[in-house]
């Protein structure tokens, strides 16, 4: 919205130009809610398209592969063809497949003989632990790192930029065996191999999976922490919160790092929710059994009820924590949701 | 009591380079209003902010800046606070970028109050309630909830002022306060101002390139150069009588409306097609919620060949959307353009018609710090338009483009400059170069001294107006300035809101003006105090 000034009388103008917030931005703000909540459906849908029907593109019949070390004999491959419904049109087997995912019910799994959703269940929470802990770390660690560097020009903003860069070009396999061979080898501390019991239990256990899989993220979210509050730093505003006496870190939180979160929010969304799929790597070495790994081997052994629910998790998860990260910016900035700017 | 601003031999600078500041001595009594006159680069924010201790990193500085006593340079942090929030208040250029556009303007107003004087946030609201009446914002308990993008920009400097006079300040300094501001916008914010520092017996301190506006508000007068100050004394003094070299070049470049100085209106030729010629032109814009914002509304006025047209009016007011259409930059919505012979089509311009275009109209807009590609060499880029335009070979491009930049004023060892070696004066004369190297018949100038110096505004202001004589160019000027109309157009436009509200010769305009708005307009520019008594304000 742009305001013009009036003449002479110019706080006369006060009545025509402003818009209380309580009355005229309701409406729009409920429309702007309601778009990207649609938006989030469309996206799902036009997932859940390219994720069935991609396992056509796939070579390989998985039924066949089911009978595999046995002599196949047509009756047996005609029989479990039809059981599991691969024998219907794809259109046919894609409402089927979706329908169900609607009543919770994802298919049976090829190789495990039971419930996706079974299957499913039993991994699914040591993952979402994991990525939790690891998106705590990033933020945490990320935001610290960001904070620090910004606010120390000079030698500590070099120091800590350039372990930064280091830690950003760690494969996480790579940090995984190093944070292995010094905190679970060399000093002890922490466990190598599980996923313990208890709350503490787990964050124990979990404690160097999650390093491992956040270090180049944590990097990531610290060098835009960095420079989203370089940017603000040198705003106009700040130096007039200094002049008008406000101590340096009430300056620093109230009008650097609260305008700075907007990048960084968005930045944090789309990292975080890409962690549930590189996980797999670190449950591997990690000896944890979570979605990942059970991804990694379903697509080995082409059991393609379970590859479609993960990878429909994984979207959905991804798609939710983005459409959240939208719905909190105009909270952070109110200039978004009356439009005036864009991110 | 210690005086309350003592400025002395303050010198400021980094190692190994020329000071910024040389030796600077001034000083603010109690209930005085004094102004630090210079242009960009001369040192007077710096000034300013070395009273509340702000200096930039790893300045290397001597001297003392004292307020009440207190050396700024060399006090302790803690007593810096007690000074910021007890003594002295500044109040920025740009309201729109020094108010954090995502907390709400009485998060601003009351964080003062609520972090150090105790208030609760309720009583806090209170007073920033009562402050925003007092300066003449209506409303002021709706207003706190707001954030600043729903503010004109009026409103905000307002709520600067108000936040600056909350903490109850002895020294108020001001930084170029009205300088984002339209005039009738400023005219407010100086009286308001002025009554403010009256009232409260405060000290002031007031920055601003503009001789005019200085002597509006204040009684004393320190110009600046280069960091050092060149004259001092009552403003009567110096501005009617300055003593050095420099002031008598800032006095004279400062515009003023000089009746007997406007351009005559030239005959038209019997027969002859106006060169533009726009009937009921309009343009709407859809806004995002369903509404349409009206930029242009029926504009109807002809240009003849040789005329030089002022287009007048405020921010908002669609002057430069009239500009725009005129290029082709915008399609109108409603109404006919007719260039010359030619009616401009109802839609987009297609590439080869704006090539076309662009040989008769040309532009230059209002800032040359972006409207230069800072990669390409300014010989270049003016060779290129001679290659394009007139289909010149590049060695004969490029010794027309050194012929092109002489004229202008940019001398052949710049031809392989690029634009941010050179100033703000010579870029927009290096982008004047451009313009009229496509040899335009119509040259629209988009408040194209808006962003320069006094000085350097009226070295361009000369060179258009030679050039206008020399090359018989006609000239469209889209300004907010009407001293600058005054100068260098016969006939001139008034707008606001969208609308023509006047329009006819400059003279008689300027003389006699028939609508409220111009005259508001005319009687809004800022007048000396001591013009005050003899002419009464309307």
């Amino acid at each position: 919205m742009s305001v013009m000034d009036a003449p002479a009388g110019e706080p006369r103008s006060t009545q025509r130009h402003t818009t209380t917030p309580g009355r005229a931005a309701r409406p729009r703000r409920l429309r702007f809610v309601l778009g990207k909540l649609f938006s989030l459906l469309l996206t799902l849908f036009i997932a859940s398209l390219a994720v069935f029907f991609s396992r056509f593109l796939v070579p390989g019949d998985p039924a066949r592969f089911l009978l595999r070390g046995r002599s196949p004999k047509p009756e047996a491959l005609v029989e479990i063809t039809r059981q599991f419904g691969l024998d219907k049109p794809a259109w046919e087997q894609y409402l089927n497949w979706l329908g169900g995912i609607l009543h919770g019910d994802w298919g049976r799994s090829l190789t495990y003989r039971q419930d996706v959703s079974d299957v499913l269940l039993n991994r699914l929470p040591t993952t979402l632990q994991l990525v939790a802990l690891a998106a705590v770390f990033i933020t945490l660690l990320g935001l610290l790192a960001g904070i620090i560097a910004s606010l120390n020009k000079g030698f500590g903003d070099r120091f800590i930029l350039v372990t930064l860069t280091a830690a950003g070009a760690v494969p996480p396999f790579v940090a995984a065996i190093a944070l292995v061979a010094l905190f679970a080898v060399q000093l002890g501390w922490f466990p190598s191999f599980g996923s313990g019991d208890g709350f503490l239990g787990r964050v124990w256990h979990l404690t160097l999976p999650a390093l491992a899989l956040g270090i180049t993220y944590i990097a990531f979210v610290a060098r835009v922490t960095r420079s989203s509050m370089n940017e603000q730093l040198v705003r106009e505003h700040v130096e007039v919160a200094m002049s008008r006496g406000l101590t340096r870190s009430s300056v620093v939180v109230r009008h650097v790092l609260r305008n700075a979160l907007g990048p960084i929010l968005t930045v944090s969304g789309v990292m975080i929710a890409g962690l549930l799929v590189s996980s797999a790597i670190i449950e591997q070495t990690f000896g944890l059994t979570g979605i990942g790994q059970l991804l990694v081997q379903s697509i080995d052994r082409l059991d393609f009820g379970v590859v479609q629910a993960i990878v429909m998790v994984v979207v959905t998860a991804f798609v939710v924590v983005n459409t959240v990260v939208d719905l909190l910016q105009p909270l952070i900035d109110p200039r978004i949701a009356a439009g005036t700017e864009t991110r | 009591m210690s005086q309350l601003l003592n400025v002395q031999d303050f010198t400021l600078g980094f190692a190994g380079r020329d000071p910024l500041l040389n030796g600077i001595s001034l000083h603010v009594d109690d209930g005085e209003a004094v102004a630090l006159v210079g242009e960009s680069g001369s040192g007077k924010s710096l000034t300013t902010r070395a009273t509340l201790g702000l200096l930039p990193e790893r300045s290397q500085h001597s001297g003392t800046v004292a307020v009440r006593g207190l050396n700024t340079l060399t006090a302790r942090s803690a007593e810096l606070l007690g000074l910021r929030r007890n003594k002295a208040s500044m109040i920025f250029q740009d309201p729109r970028a020094g108010i954090n556009p995502v907390r709400t303007v009485g998060d601003f107003l009351t964080e003062t109050l609520v972090r150090w004087r105790g208030l609760s946030r309720a009583e806090a609201l209170e007073r920033a309630v009562e402050q925003l009446e007092q300066v003449g914002l209506r409303r002021a308990s709706e207003l706190v909830h707001q954030h600043p993008h729903q503010l004109s920009g009026g409103m905000l400097q307002r709520v600067m002022i108000a936040a600056a006079l909350l903490d109850s300040p002895e020294l108020l300094l001001c930084d170029e306060p009205t300088t984002a501001l339209d005039v009738t916008t400023q005219a407010g914010i100086v009286k308001l101002l002025r009554d403010e520092q009256q009232a409260r017996g405060m000290g002031m301190l007031f920055i601003t390139h503009d001789l005019n506006l200085a002597s509006s508000l204040c009684e004393r007068v320190y110009v600046l150069r280069n960091g050092r100050v060149v004259e001092h004394g009552s403003a009567r003094e110096v501005f009617l009588a300055p003593q050095e070299e420099y002031t008598r070049q800032l006095v004279g470049a400062t515009p003023s409306i000089e009746l007997d100085r406007v351009p005559a209106v030239p005959v038209a030729v019997e027969g002859e097609e106006p060169i533009l010629s726009v009937d009921s032109l309009s343009k709407h814009y859809e806004l995002p919620h369903g509404d349409t914002l009206t930029a242009l509304d029926q504009a109807t006025f002809t240009l003849p060949v040789g005329g030089s047209l002022g287009v007048v009016g405020e921010s908002g007011s669609g002057k430069s959307t009239l500009a725009r259409l005129v290029v082709g930059l915008e399609t109108p919505s409603e109404g006919t353009l007719r260039l010359g012979v030619v009616d401009r089509p109802d839609r987009p311009l297609k590439a080869r018609e704006r090539k076309l275009l662009a040989k008769d109209v040309q532009i230059v807009f209002q800032d040359p710090y972006l409207s230069l590609d800072p990669r390409i060499a300014v010989g270049h880029a003016v060779a290129d338009v001679f290659r394009l335009h007139q289909k010149q070979g590049r060695r004969q491009a490029q010794d027309s483009a050194r012929e092109l930049l002489g004229r202008v004023g940019i001398g052949p060892e710049r031809f392989d400059a690029k634009p941010r070696a050179l100033s703000g004066g010579q870029r927009q004369r290096v982008a004047l170069a451009k313009a009229l190297a496509a040899r335009p018949r119509l040259l629209v100038l988009d408040e194209a001294t808006s962003a320069l110096d006094v000085s350097v505004q009226a070295q361009v202001l000369e060179l258009v107006e030679e050039l206008r004589d020399q090359l018989g160019l006609t000239i469209l000027f889209v300004t907010h300035d009407l001293a600058v109309v005054s100068r260098l157009c016969s006939q001139v436009l008034v707008m606001h809101q969208g609308r023509i509200v006047e329009q006819g010769p400059t003279a008689r305009i300027l003389a006699d003006p028939g609508d409220d708005y111009t005259r508001n307009l005319i009687g809004s520019r800022p007048r000396p105090l001591w013009d005050r008594d003899v002419i009464t304000t309307p």
